[in-house]
């Protein structure tokens, strides 16, 4: 980004409490955001709808429409999109539900200002990390597959599905580091921008996941392969 | 259980006549086939109520589990949300350069804030004082128009309310034996209600009226209503309304609970109605006229202290 095509960058801030709401549009304007703060779930769609935002940091419980039901929303129309959630509860399975139904992260309220700015900061980077590494090679082949990172597309063979912006980002990061081996830590800082309460077994999870989509024998893989005591390493 | 166990013994009881005679004949006796039969007709019908019994209890602990934990979710959420926005104004005062402006309306957003908390905090510890009976003790007699009026004023003046969002009518010239403070817990918790649950702004009917007997107050507004099945079941403890349609979702489920608890140790009773949805709620209270009703009861509420 040069001076000259400077964009701002625009969040939609979802938040029904008030108090919160202006204290966040506060700190993220005077961070150089530009900020859309929609009170209930109804304006969260409707805005999301009528206009382009760069990221969401969406509240869970929320009027008419819940926060999960938001991230499935917005997750159709945008597979991109980067979703923060907040949320009050603190059970393992929120958390969860939260993560699979799409967003990429979630900060748990009281949150401390530094660490939600950071998180909004490496979401940001990440995002701009992704359609830049996708923007000269938006298709890549190995083997049978074909995977359109734009759109997150994939032919596998004569499958066809549609990867998560998780399991695309895992995969992209892999293939740009192709031959070398990459550690789960490093997938967890690079691609989760490490959140210490995923575990390191949840990229155990995602590899599989993509092992079943690419491989022809996920149980002998020949593109995703296991390094003992090291990580993984893609050879395509 | 019982129709297998009579079953089981008229069958035993015709074989037995047909061919016991045959089989055994020290076997048979001459106790009438009454007492045997009487007997385990009692046992069966009592171990029958027992697990009944048990079932019932159990499925009543296991709805009384699952609403606790959804207020338990509810109040985790009521205390955060407040505790972090504090936090937020907290640390962006003490890490950015804020201009005295913007200053005051931080400290007022966190008043806001530890206002709530301390509301949430109250109406939890009034609960447990309710049901330890301590919560209403100090009744006196008083004049109902002016005691509700002047209550009804108050509330409005602390949840900021303008002039004319609550409409006061009728007239009321009796007197009724009541806790005030009690009282005013009651009176927040409807107008607290009708805050939250009305889309456009809050316009809230009360018309006070008295009867030989009563001492009615029916307190309107004109929000989301209440859906049928539900009417039923707003006093519970820790009950909340699901539905998709409720503007808002925050609560604890203890604030008609804790009303009618209030209005029942008066000796009064509370009952809702509502015409379905968007047609409003409307709450009527209806406290017992000193000297005119439940004179035994009153009298013994005026010698609690």
């Amino acid at each position: 980004m040069d001076n000259n095509s400077y964009k701002e960058i625009k969040i939609l801030l979802v938040e029904d409490e008030k108090t919160l709401a202006v204290g966040l549009e506060f700190n993220l304007v005077e961070e150089g955001y530009l900020v859309e703060w929609a009170k209930d779930g109804r304006e969260a769609v409707s805005l999301f709808e009528s206009d382009n935002f760069d990221m969401i940091i969406l509240d869970i419980m929320l009027p008419y429409i819940d926060g999960f039901e938001i991230a499935k929303i917005v997750r159709k129309a945008n597979p991109q999109m980067p979703i923060l959630m907040l949320t009050a509860r603190t059970s393992k399975g929120d958390m969860v539900k939260g993560l699979e139904l799409g967003a990429d992260d979630y900060i748990t309220k009281p949150f401390h200002l530094k660490e939600l700015l950071l998180r909004v900061k490496g979401m940001l980077k990440r995002k701009a990390w992704y359609q830049k590494a996708t923007s000269n090679e938006p298709v890549y082949s190995f083997g049978r597959n074909k995977i359109n990172f734009e759109n997150l597309k994939c032919k596998c063979g004569n499958k066809e599905l549609k990867l998560t912006p998780h399991e695309a980002m895992v995969l992209k990061y892999m293939i740009n580091n192709k031959g070398k081996i990459v550690s789960r830590k490093e997938l967890l800082e690079k691609v989760w921008h490490l959140n210490p309460d995923i575990e390191t077994r949840t990229v155990d999870i995602f590899i599989s996941r993509l092992r079943n989509y690419f491989e022809e024998d996920p149980s002998t893989p020949i593109y995703i392969k296991s390094v003992r005591g090291a990580g993984y390493v893609f050879e395509g | 259980m019982l129709g297998l166990w009579i079953y089981w013994y008229v069958y035993n009881y015709i074989v037995f006549e047909k061919v016991g005679d045959q089989i055994s004949p020290q076997l048979t006796y001459d106790i009438t086939n009454v007492v045997p039969f009487v007997i385990g007709l009692v046992l069966l019908s009592g171990l029958s109520f027992t697990t009944s019994l048990i079932f019932r209890h159990l499925s009543v602990q296991l709805r009384l589990a699952k609403l606790y934990d959804n207020f338990i979710s509810n109040v985790t959420h009521e205390l955060k949300s407040p505790l972090s926005s504090i936090q937020l104004y907290l640390e962006t005062l003490n890490e950015r350069n804020v201009s005295p402006d913007k200053q005051e309306e931080f400290i007022d957003l966190m008043t806001t804030d530890v206002n709530r908390l301390n509301n949430l905090i109250n109406s939890i510890l009034e609960i447990s004082a309710l049901e330890q009976k301590k919560l209403a003790h100090n009744y006196q007699v008083q004049d109902a128009e002016l005691t509700i009026k002047n209550l009804l004023m108050d509330s409005a003046g602390q949840f900021r309310l303008p002039n004319d969002a609550i409409n006061i009518s009728g007239s009321a010239p009796c007197e009724i034996v009541t806790d005030a403070k009690a009282m005013k817990i009651v009176l927040d918790n409807l107008i607290d209600n009708a805050i939250k649950y009305s889309v456009d702004s809050v316009k809230i009917d009360v018309n006070l009226s008295c009867n030989l007997k009563r001492f009615i107050i029916e307190f309107s507004d004109r929000g989301i209503g209440i859906p049928p099945g539900e009417l039923k079941k707003v006093f519970n403890k820790f009950h909340r309304i699901q539905h998709s349609k409720v503007p808002n979702v925050k609560g604890t489920g203890l604030g008609l609970y804790l009303t009618k608890e209030i209005i029942r140790n008066h000796g009064g009773k509370v009952s809702v109605l509502s015409e379905g949805e968007n047609k409003g709620t409307k709450f009527t209270i209806e406290l017992p006229v000193y000297q005119a009703s439940k004179k035994h009861f009153i009298n013994k509420l005026l010698k609690r202290k």
